[in-house]
Formats: structure tokens, sequence, C-alpha cells
């Protein structure tokens, strides 16, 4: 997509995300509605000149948002079910597995590396957090119960 | 006096002395990973910090950002990859040196400059903050919404590479602070009948989403497997003679005067202080031509130059409640977590905390001569060894664990997630992010400001602009605002 097309998107959302902020803002009674409402007209303004800057003198020239799609879509992929799992296998049993098989995804294939540096890595996070510093982590769900 | 003894027996106690020898190693580790940041790095400790003493949790901070401002010139010598952006200009001399088999002579040079820097930074913070925060003791609710202005506008105009992108993510950040209960009326906002978001969005989680994803989801699109050779490189220890020492007097001071300058204005980063004090040492030589061919003196002029950055970013930070750089925004994150209000009231009533703070900034300065020495950095440079595919999650982790312990809520890994990508787009797009930040910090502080000084003045807003002292920072912020403008404008004409 090409640098003015893309202005011209940003622009646009933060102009209704500032439109849609000033109108919710403008429900809320006395002063506590005037600065939150005068901010979102600032973003829709704000927004308005970098669309209409890119409409008008946009480069046309392609600009890269994600270097390396697989790669980057894997992770946030990966990193999305991690923080979904985490409340059902708990902190740990999510944490052991996503430092095994992210690697593994992404392309790395020194399965006993991957192993032992996961071990000792979990381990580590463990004592500081649950021993030393005694934080309470999420727990499987079959142990909360 | 007893003051003094206060700050002395509360920095030199087991517990801040630890965490500034562990922070300041962990920091050059940190510095010394491309793709590993400061920021990146703060962001993920500050969690932590909550249940710790506030000097220890400072004593970490402050050792995590020397350090690492040290070690990003590790992989910048050896490698020519800048550890840090600060780091960049230490390539351009560096490097060469390497290649001629002259590493270690450049990382002994490094290590010295970024000490000397950090020293005389630290001094400028001990010598300047005070007074600062003292004339802001003159200061209304009108100064303080002008002054939170003035900050949003240099850190808007200065940082990025289109004003009006970076003024409307400034904007934008001071909209999410207005988010959750107004603490005026007592009036919810923005919180869509959600109870969680009634206290707002939590800094720390948007800080650790905006800086810590973005450059996890870059390390996985390098894919790096191998992890990098920094161990072939030959670093045996060197001597440096003191004549060449002797030479390098002037650029220290020098590059440590603009370090300095750099660090109290508010959007100007290591990286500017690092380039200015690189071209002030090329400019001033009586042989220019060697910049950029391995000139000891380019080395010594960029790592000083970075590193005199660090502590005088705190001036405004601490003095104003101003953060000059996003790592002083973190700071000013670790202080608020310890409940302390940044500003010339913190001198008043926690003098103890701010002197050991300024202290331990000092004291960090002079630990990267004992863990930066030649056999040290040996071993930094080993770790450039590690497959940026494994920290990738180990990455992840650290962030989901230190988010979840702030409140204990999994809804906030979910926000520090959306922020992170959320950081990694708008970074592409050239929508910088210290204003977003910036502004979730400010934004309470601005409104609250004007808010009061329009109660003061009974809703007459001329208030804001009448008494001297607000009149001039409005008018500076104005003008912050509009010379950029108008120059831009005379040069189309021309």
């Amino acid at each position: 997509m090409t640098e003015r097309r893309q202005d011209i998107i940003l622009g646009g959302v933060f102009a209704a995300t500032g439109l849609s902020a000033a109108y919710i803002a403008a429900g809320y009674r006395g002063a506590s509605g005037i600065y939150p409402m005068s901010l979102g007209y600032v973003i829709a303004i704000l927004g308005a000149i970098v669309a209409i800057k890119a409409m008008l003198k946009g480069s046309s020239e392609p600009r890269e948002i994600i270097r390396n799609a697989p790669q980057a879509l894997l992770t946030v992929g990966i990193g999305a079910i991690y923080l979904a799992l985490v409340p059902i296998l708990g902190f740990y049993i999510a944490s052991a597995l996503l430092v095994l098989a992210l690697p593994a995804a992404l392309g790395f294939r020194r399965l006993l590396f991957t192993f032992v540096t996961a071990a000792i890595f979990v381990g580590i996070v463990w004592v500081i957090f649950s021993v030393i510093l005694e934080k309470p982590l999420p727990m499987p769900v079959w142990i909360s119960y | 006096m007893e003051l003094i003894s206060q700050i002395f027996g509360g920095v030199f106690a087991f517990g801040p002395i630890a965490a500034m020898i562990s922070a300041s190693i962990l920091g050059v580790f940190i510095g010394a990973l491309p793709g590993l940041n400061p920021v990146m790095a703060i962001a993920l400790l500050l969690p932590l910090t909550y249940s710790m003493e506030p000097l220890v949790a400072l004593g970490m901070v402050a050792g995590i950002y020397n350090g690492s401002m040290y070690g990003g010139a590790i992989p910048a010598i050896l490698l020519r990859i800048p550890g840090t952006p600060a780091a960049i200009a230490t390539t351009f001399d560096g490097f060469p040196m390497a290649q001629r088999g002259e590493a270690s002579r450049a990382l002994k040079i490094a290590c010295w400059s970024s000490a000397i820097g950090g020293t005389a930074s630290a001094i400028a913070l001990m010598t300047i903050g005070p007074v600062l925060a003292r004339a802001t003791l003159y200061f209304g609710p009108a100064e303080y919404f002008w002054v939170a202005m003035f900050g949003m506008a240099s850190i808007g105009v200065m940082v990025g590479k289109d004003a009006v992108k970076s003024l409307m993510a400034a904007a934008f950040g001071l909209l999410l602070g207005t988010v959750g209960l107004d603490q005026l009326s007592g009036t919810p906002r923005f919180t869509f009948g959600e109870v969680w978001l009634l206290s707002g969005l939590d800094l720390i989680v948007i800080l650790v989403g905006l800086y810590a994803l973005p450059p996890v989801i870059a390390l996985a699109e390098d894919r790096d497997l191998k992890g990098l050779s920094a161990s072939a490189l030959k670093l045996e220890s060197v001597k440096v003679p003191w004549g060449e020492v002797r030479s390098m007097i002037p650029t220290w001071l020098r590059s440590s005067l603009i370090g300095i300058g750099v660090g109290i204005l508010p959007g100007a980063g290591g990286n500017i202080a690092a380039f200015l004090s690189y071209n002030a040492a090329k400019s001033t030589s009586d042989d220019p031509e060697s910049f950029g061919k391995g000139n000891p003196l380019g080395v010594a002029a960029a790592e000083c130059g970075n590193n005199a950055d660090n502590a005088a970013s705190m001036i405004p930070a601490l003095t104003l409640g101003i953060p000059g750089n996003v790592i002083a925004a973190l700071v000013l994150g670790a202080l608020m977590i310890h409940g302390l209000q940044p500003g010339p009231q913190l001198f008043h009533q926690n003098p103890g905390l701010v002197g050991g703070f300024m202290v331990q900034m000092l004291l960090t300065s002079l630990l990267i001569l004992a863990v930066g020495g030649a056999a040290a950095t040996r071993i930094f440079a080993q770790v450039q060894r590690l497959p940026g595919v494994m920290l990738v999650p180990m990455i992840l982790v650290l962030m989901a664990v230190g988010v979840y312990v702030i409140n204990g809520r999994v809804i906030d890994l979910w926000v520090m997630f959306a922020a992170g990508i959320a950081g990694y787009v708008l970074e592409k797009l050239d929508v910088p992010l210290a204003p977003i930040v910036l502004g979730l910090i400010l934004g309470p502080m601005a409104e609250q400001s004007v808010r009061r000084a329009l109660l003061i003045s009974r809703g007459d807003p001329t208030e804001l602009f009448t008494r001297p002292l607000s009149a001039v920072i409005a008018l500076a912020t104005i003008g912050l605002i509009v010379w950029p403008m108008l120059r831009a404008w005379k040069r189309r004409r021309a």
C-alpha cells in the first residue's frame, strides 16, 4: 500500500476516534466533559490534517508495515494463543509451552537447546516471582477448582 | 548535614548497592544485545519494583539506564550493529578501529567516555535540579498547565518526522489519560460500564506493551537462528597511553556539555546528543578526514555525548514532572508506583529519595568502569551468540508476568498486547510513541492544573495567560509550535 493511502486511512481513523470521543464526552456532566471533548476535537482536526495532507501531496511510494509477514503474524498469533491459555493452563505451563513452541514455529530446530533453555528460563522465572517475590500467578484451571 | 547522611545512608545500604551492581551488569547485557533496548528493559522491570523499597527500585533503573547506554557500544564497535539507537554514531569510528584489530582499545575508550559523560551528567542533575525545583515553587496551576503543554509541544515538534502526527499522538495520549474516574468530580469517563477501567489505563501496562512488543515482533521478523559471531573477534587487553587519554579531555568536556544541554531539552534523546558531539569533535579536529575511518576521538565523542544525556534528561522530569525522554518518563512511572508525585514538591517532601536517586545515577555511571572492563566486555560479546528466536518467547513471558503482577488481572495482558500491536503499526506509519506515553503521564496534571486555575479565577480563562510567568511559558509553547511551521512555509516559498 502506498504512503498516501496509509496516511489517509491513519488520519481517517484518528479523526473518527477523535469525533467519537468528543461525542461521548459531550454527554459527561459539567467540566468533566469539556477537557476530553476538546481533546477529541483536536485529535479529529489533526487526523483530518494528516489525511488531507496525504491526499494533496502524499508520496505514492510503498511503505512497508510488516517486514516479514509470516514471522510477525506467527509471533502475534502464538502470543495471543499464549495469553488465552494462561488462565486455563496456568502461567507456568502456558509459558513453558510458549518457550518450546515459538522458536520451533519460527524455524529453530535445535530441540535439546530449546528444552534446556526453556527449563532454565521457566525455573528462573519461578524462583524470582513465586519463591522470592511470592507473587500469585494464574494456576491451571483444574487446580483453581 | 543530616540530609546528606540520610542520602548516603539510604544509598549505601545492602539493597540499593546490590540493585545498582546487578542492574548495571544486566544493563550492559541488554545494551549489548541488538534488538533489546533500555526502554524495553526498564518497562519490563517496572512492574517488579512494586514490592521493592524506592531506592532499590530507582537504583535498578539507574543501573539499567547507564549500563545499557554503554552496552550499546559493544556490538556497535565489534559488529557495526548499534545495540541502542544512541550508539549509531559509535559505529562510525568504532567499527573501523575493530577492523584494524583495535577492538579492545575502542571498547576501552567507549567505556571511559561513557563513564565520564554519565558522571558529568549526574553532577549536572545534582546541581541544576535543586535550583530549578526551588524556582518552580513560584508556579501556580496556570504555570503547571503551560509547562505540561510546553513539554508536550516540544516532544511533539522534536520527535518523529512529521510534527502533525507527533502532535496527534500527544493529543491521543492526553485523551487516554482521561479514561477512568474524573478525579475532581468522580464522573466515570470512557469506561463503557467496565469496572476495571474505573481506575484508568495503567501506565505501566501500556508502556510495556508499547515499548516491549514492537522490538519482540522485529526480533521474530529477523529470524536470527544462530546469533551473532562476535566471539571470533580478538579482544585481548590493551593499555591506552596517558598521552592519548590527555588528548581526549577537550572532547570529553565538549561532549559532556552537549549531552547535558540536549538532555535537559524535552524530546531530544541520546542519539541526537551523540550525533551533535560527534559532529562537534569532527569540526574542531585538525584532521577531520580521519573521522569515519577509525579516529578514537569519534568513539570518545559519541559515547561521552550519549551518556551525558542520561541523568540530564531527569532534570525536567524530577523538577517539573516533564520527562525529557521516554526513559525519564519511565522513571516518573517508577516514582508514581511508590506514591511519589514528581515536581518541586518531590524535592521538599522526599529530599532523601531524590538525592539518593541522583547519587545512584552518579554511582552507576562510575560502575560502568568496573562492569565494562576488558574481561567483562569479552563476556558481554559472547551474549550476542544467543539466537534471537529464543529471546522472542522469553521476552513475551517476562512481559506477561510483569504486567500480571501489577493488578493480578488477565485483562491487563490483553490491554498490553493490544497496545503493543498498536505501537508496532503506529511506528511503521511514522507516528512516534513517546508523545502518547508522555500524554498519558502529563494528561492528568494538565487537566487538573487548568481546572484548578479556572476554579481559582472563577471560570475566567484569561487567568491562564495574564500571570507574567504563565504568559511567558504560553508564548514559548505557541512559538515552539508555530516556528517550525513558519520555517517550512518560508522554505516552500523560497
